[in-house]
C-alpha cells in the first residue's frame, strides 16, 4: 500500500491511497502485457487512532481474492465489521444481505457450522449523480464440514463510481458453495475471489455473467485451490463487452500436491461488441499431483454471421441482436435474484446503461 | 565401426550419445565473468565492424542494468555470470570438408550423425562447437540460386552482405528486450547467417548443429535468416552438449525475417544436458500471405525460458506452433510462444504437449495479442500436458489479449495423467507397464513427431524412450 496524499487536498475530499499489485494471479506471465495485476486509487478516510470493530481472528487466515492491500485497506475503512454465525444443522431463511450505497465500505465474516445452509448476498449499486465515489466489500466465510452457502454478487454502479469486492471462502470436508456473480456496470469495478477447497469431497459451482459497456474498467481474479482430495471446481464465465469496456480475467485453478481425485474446469464465453473493446484473459492451472483432471476452454469473438443472418431472417437488425445478448445478462440476473435489494441492482444497471424505459420491462 | 553400425546405436538409445566429453587442450578460453575487456577481445579475434563493436559494449551495460523480473518463473539463482567462460574455441578454422575437421570434434559430429544426414537429406549443414563454427557447408546446386548460407562472421566481411547484416542484425530481438538479450548482444559469437532470393524454394532442409562441449561455459550464437518474397526454406536446429556438474549456460538468439508470400519451417530440437541454463529467444516477423512454422522439441537442460515469438504484420499471413516439452528429474522447463497478430486475415494456430515426470516441472506459457488492426484474425490455442507420477509438476499459462471486435479467439487446456485402464489394456495385451507407459507418451507425442524432419522424429522418440526408461517401480 503506498500513500499518496495522506493530507486532504480540500477541507471537504478524503486523502487518498494508491493500492498496488490488487487481484495478482497467483502464477504470474510477462509484465509487459499488463494483466497480471491491477492498481486502484481508493480514498483513506480512517483517522488515527479510530478504533474498529473486527472479526474474530480465525477469519485472517481465509486467503481473499483482490490480496492483503485490499483486506487491510477495507478492515481500516469499514465502521465495524460485521460478523454472522450460522448454527450447526440450521438452515437459515432469511439471505445475509450486504448492501452498499456510494462510498460505503463493510467487512463481513460468516461462519457456517457443520451442516448448515446460507444464502449470502452482496449488492453494489452506488449512485452518486455521475461522482466519483468508491464502495467495497471485504466478505470473508468458513464453511464446516458439510456446510452449503449459496452467494450471489450483484454490482451495478453508474460510470462515475468504483466498487472493490473481495471474497474469501474456505470449505470444509463436504462442503458446497455455489457462487452467483453478475456484474452489471460502474467506472472502474475490481472483484477478486479466493476459494480453498480444503475438505475432502469439497466443491464450488461458480458462474460469473457481466456486461460492460463504455469506459468501465472490469477487473476479476478467482482462485481456486484444490486441497482436499476428490475436490470439484466448475467456473464459468459468460460476458458482454460493448464500447471502450476493458476486461482483465485471471482465473487459477491450484490442484495442490495431495488433491488426489481432483478436478477442475474452466470455461470462458466473451462477446466482442466493441471496436474499442480491451478483453484480457489469463486462465490458469497449476498442477501438482498427477491423480487429477484440469480443463479449461475460452471462447472469444463476436455474433457469428451465421448467427445473425438467421437473426436477420427474424426480422431483427445486427444492433437488435446485439443488444438481445446484452439484454440477457440482465434477464439472467433478475431472474435469479434472491432479494430485493439484488433486484434493485439489476434494474438500476440496466436503466443507466439502456435509459429508465425498460425498467418496466424487467420489472418482474 | 560402420555407419549402420552407428545408426543402431542410436535406435539403441545409448547414452553416450550425448553424455560423452572430449578434451579442451589446445582451446582457446577466455577467462570467467563478463567485462567490457572480454566483449572488446571477442570483437577484435573476430575482426568486426566499429558499429558491431559498439552495439556489443552498449548491450554490456544494459546487461549490467537490466533487473530479472522479480515475478518469473523458475530460478535461475545457480547461474553465476562470473563462474562461466563466455568464449571457448577450438584450435581449428571452419571447414567446408569433414576430412579437414580435426578428429576430435569430427568424431563428435559423427557420433551425433550429422554428417551422415547431410550425405542423405540435407541442403546444407552447419556445425558450431562451442563458440566457433567448425564446418559449413552447402549443395552447389542450391548455392548457384543465389541461396547464402553462412556465418555471421563471415557475412559481416563480405561487402555485400555486411550492410544486409547490419540492417537487419538485433532489430527484431532489440539488446534493451531482456536481460539475457542484452547478455547476448554483447558475447554473441558463431551462429548463421541465411539468405533465400525471391521466389527460391529450397529442396532440402538446411541444419544448423550447436554442441557445447566445455563445462562451465556459455554458447551465445546468432542466427539471422531472411527469407525473400515468394521463396520457401525448412531450417533446421539442434542442440546437445554432454552432462556436468557446473552450470552451462545457453543464450543464442534466432532473428526471422519472412516477407510477403514466403514461407519458412523452423524446426528444433532442444537437447540440451541438465546442468545447462537454456535462456534462448527466438522470433519471427512475417509480411503479407506469408507462412511461418514452428516445430519445437525441448527435452534438455535444467532451466529452460524459450518462448518462440511470431509477429504477424502482413495480411492474411498464418502461423503454427506444434511443441512438444519434456521435464524429467531435476529440470524445470518454462516453454510456450508469443503470436502478435496485427494482419487483417491472420490465423494462428498453436498446439503443445509437455510430459513431467520423476519430480520434473513443466511450464507452459504464452499469449496471444490480436492487435486493432486484426480485422477477422483466428486463433486457436491447445495445451495438453501429461504427468506420469505425483511428485512432478505441471502448469499453464496462456494469457490472451484481444483488441478487435472481428476476431476469433479459441483456447483448450488439459492437464491429467495416463488412464490406469489404458495400461490395464495394454497390460492384457502382452505389453509390460513401463512399455504401455512409452507406448501411450509416443502416441501423445506424436502429432508433434510426425512434423519432425526423420532423423530429428526418431530422435525424439529415442529420447522418450531413453527418458521413460525405469519409469515404473
Amino acid at each position: 500500500m503506498v500513500e499518496k496524499n495522506l493530507a486532504p487536498a480540500a477541507a471537504d475530499a478524503a486523502p487518498e491511497i494508491t493500492l498496488e499489485r490488487v487481484n495478482v494471479a497467483p502464477a504470474q506471465t510477462w509484465n509487459r502485457l499488463r494483466t497480471n495485476d491491477i492498481t486502484l486509487t481508493v480514498p483513506a478516510r480512517g483517522r488515527a487512532g479510530d478504533v474498529y470493530f473486527s472479526l474474530p481472528r480465525l477469519f485472517e487466515g481465509v486467503e481473499c481474492g483482490m490480496g492483503p492491500a485490499v483486506t487491510d485497506w477495507v478492515e481500516s475503512q469499514a465502521k465495524d465489521a460485521r460478523y454472522v454465525e450460522v448454527p450447526r444443522g440450521t438452515r437459515r431463511e432469511e439471505p445475509i444481505v450486504v448492501a452498499l450505497g456510494a462510498d460505503e465500505v463493510a467487512g463481513t465474516g460468516v461462519l457456517v457450522r457443520e451442516g448448515a445452509e446460507v444464502t449470502i448476498v452482496v449488492a453494489a449499486g452506488g449512485e452518486k449523480d455521475g461522482e466519483a465515489g468508491t464502495s467495497a466489500s471485504l466478505l470473508r466465510v468458513i464453511a464446516e464440514a458439510g456446510a452449503r452457502v449459496h452467494l450471489y454478487e450483484y454490482v451495478g454502479a453508474d460510470a462515475g463510481q468504483q466498487h472493490l469486492e473481495s471474497v474469501g471462502i474456505t470449505c470444509g470436508r463436504d462442503a458446497r458453495v455455489d457462487v452467483h456473480q453478475y456484474l452489471l456496470g460502474g467506472g472502474t469495478v475490481a472483484l477478486g475471489l479466493a476459494c480453498d477447497l480444503a475438505g475432502d469431497r469439497s466443491r464450488v459451482d461458480l458462474g460469473c455473467r457481466y456486461h460492460a459497456g463504455g469506459t468501465e474498467v472490469l477487473d476479476i481474479n478467482e482462485v481456486v485451490r484444490q486441497r482436499g482430495r476428490s475436490t470439484r471446481s466448475e467456473l464459468a464465465y459468460n460476458g458482454v463487452l460493448e464500447d471502450a469496456a476493458k476486461k482483465s480475467l485471471r482465473t487459477t485453478i491450484d490442484l495442490v500436491h495431495g488433491a488426489k481425485g481432483a478436478q477442475g474446469n474452466e470455461a470462458e464465453t466473451v462477446l466482442v461488441l466493441g471496436d474499442d473493446v480491451v478483453n484480457k484473459t489469463l486462465p490458469t492451472i497449476l498442477c501438482d499431483e498427477d491423480d487429477v483432471a484440469g480443463n479449461h476452454g475460452a471462447t472469444i469473438g463476436s455474433v457469428s454471421p451465421e448467427q445473425l443472418a438467421f437473426l436477420a431472417s427474424r426480422g431483427l437488425s445486427r444492433a437488435d441482436a446485439e443488444a438481445l445478448f446484452a439484454r440477457a445478462v440482465y434477464e439472467d440476473a433478475l431472474m435469479h435474484a434472491p432479494c430485493d435489494e439484488a433486484r434493485a441492482t439489476v434494474q438500476r444497471g440496466q436503466a443507466l446503461l439502456h435509459g429508465a424505459s425498460t425498467l418496466e420491462d424487467l420489472a418482474w | 565401426m560402420s555407419e549402420e553400425r552407428k545408426r543402431t546405436q542410436v535406435a539403441d538409445v545409448d547414452r553416450s550419445l550425448y553424455d560423452f566429453t572430449k578434451p579442451e587442450e589446445g582451446y582457446e578460453r577466455y577467462d570467467d565473468g563478463l567485462t567490457p575487456e572480454i566483449v572488446r577481445a571477442i570483437s577484435e579475434k573476430k575482426d568486426e565492424p566499429e558499429w558491431m563493436l559498439e552495439m556489443r559494449l552498449a548491450a554490456l551495460e544494459t546487461y549490467h542494468a537490466r533487473e530479472m523480473a522479480p515475478n518469473w518463473g523458475p530460478s535461475i539463482s545457480g547461474l553465476d555470470l562470473d563462474h562461466i567462460s563466455t568464449y571457448v574455441s577450438p584450435k581449428t578454422k571452419q571447414a567446408k570438408s569433414w576430412d579437414d575437421v580435426p578428429e576430435d570434434i569430427k568424431d563428435t559430429f559423427e557420433r551425433l550423425g550429422i554428417p551422415e544426414a547431410e550425405r542423405e537429406s540435407l541442403a546444407g549443414v552447419g556445425a558450431q562447437y562451442d563458440s566457433e563454427i567448425v564446418y559449413h557447408n552447402m549443395r552447389e546446386d542450391v548455392a548457384k540460386q543465389g541461396v547464402i548460407y553462412t556465418t555471421i562472421e563471415d557475412a559481416l566481411h563480405d561487402p555485400q552482405w555486411e550492410p544486409v547484416v547490419h540492417q537487419y542484425f538485433g532489430t527484431l530481438i532489440p539488446p534493451t528486450d531482456h536481460k539475457f538479450a542484452a547478455l547476448h548482444y554483447a558475447v554473441w559469437s558463431g551462429g548463421s547467417f541465411v539468405y533465400v532470393p525471391a521466389g527460391v524454394t529450397l529442396p532440402y532442409p538446411l541444419q544448423s548443429y550447436f554442441r557445447l562441449n566445455a563445462a562451465g561455459a556459455g554458447q551465445f550464437e546468432h542466427t539471422l535468416i531472411i527469407v525473400e518474397p515468394g521463396a520457401d526454406l525448412h531450417f533446421i536446429e539442434g542442440c546437445s552438449a554432454p552432462k556436468y556438474y557446473e552450470a552451462n549456460l545457453h543464450a543464442g538468439a534466432v532473428e526471422l525475417f519472412v516477407k510477403d508470400g514466403a514461407r519458412l519451417r523452423y524446426s528444433t530440437i532442444e537437447n540440451w544436458s541438465k546442468n545447462m541454463y537454456n535462456l534462448n529467444t527466438k522470433r519471427a516477423t512475417i509480411g503479407a500471405d506469408a507462412k511461418m512454422e514452428w516445430v519445437s522439441g525441448s527435452f534438455g537442460s535444467h532451466v529452460s525460458y524459450l518462448y518462440p515469438t511470431t509477429v504477424m504484420a502482413g495480411d492474411r499471413s498464418s502461423c503454427e506452433f506444434t511443441g512438444i516439452t519434456f521435464a524429467g528429474a531435476t529440470q524445470d522447463l518454462d516453454t510456450g510462444c508469443k503470436v502478435i497478430m496485427n494482419g487483417a486475415d491472420t490465423t494462428a494456430s498453436v498446439s503443445t504437449k509437455s510430459i513431467s515426470k520423476d519430480g520434473g516441472v513443466n511450464t507452459f506459457r504464452s499469449s496471444v495479442v490480436i492487435g486493432r488492426r486484426a480485422d477477422r484474425a483466428r486463433c486457436s490455442v491447445s495445451c495438453q500436458s501429461l504427468m506420469l507420477d505425483d511428485i512432478s509438476r505441471s502448469d499453464t499459462i496462456p494469457a490472451m489479449d484481444v483488441r478487435n471486435a472481428t476476431a476469433q479467439v479459441g483456447h483448450e487446456a488439459t492437464i491429467g495423467r495416463i488412464s490406469d485402464d489404458t495400461v490395464l489394456y495394454l497390460m492384457s495385451r502382452g505389453c509390460s507397464e513401463e512399455e504401455a507407459r512409452t507406448l501411450v507418451v509416443n502416441g501423445f507425442a506424436n502429432p508433434v513427431s510426425k512434423e519432425l524432419p526423420m532423423e530429428y522424429a526418431v530422435e525424439m522418440n529415442n529420447l522418450i524412450k531413453l527418458e521413460m526408461e525405469g519409469a515404473i517401480g
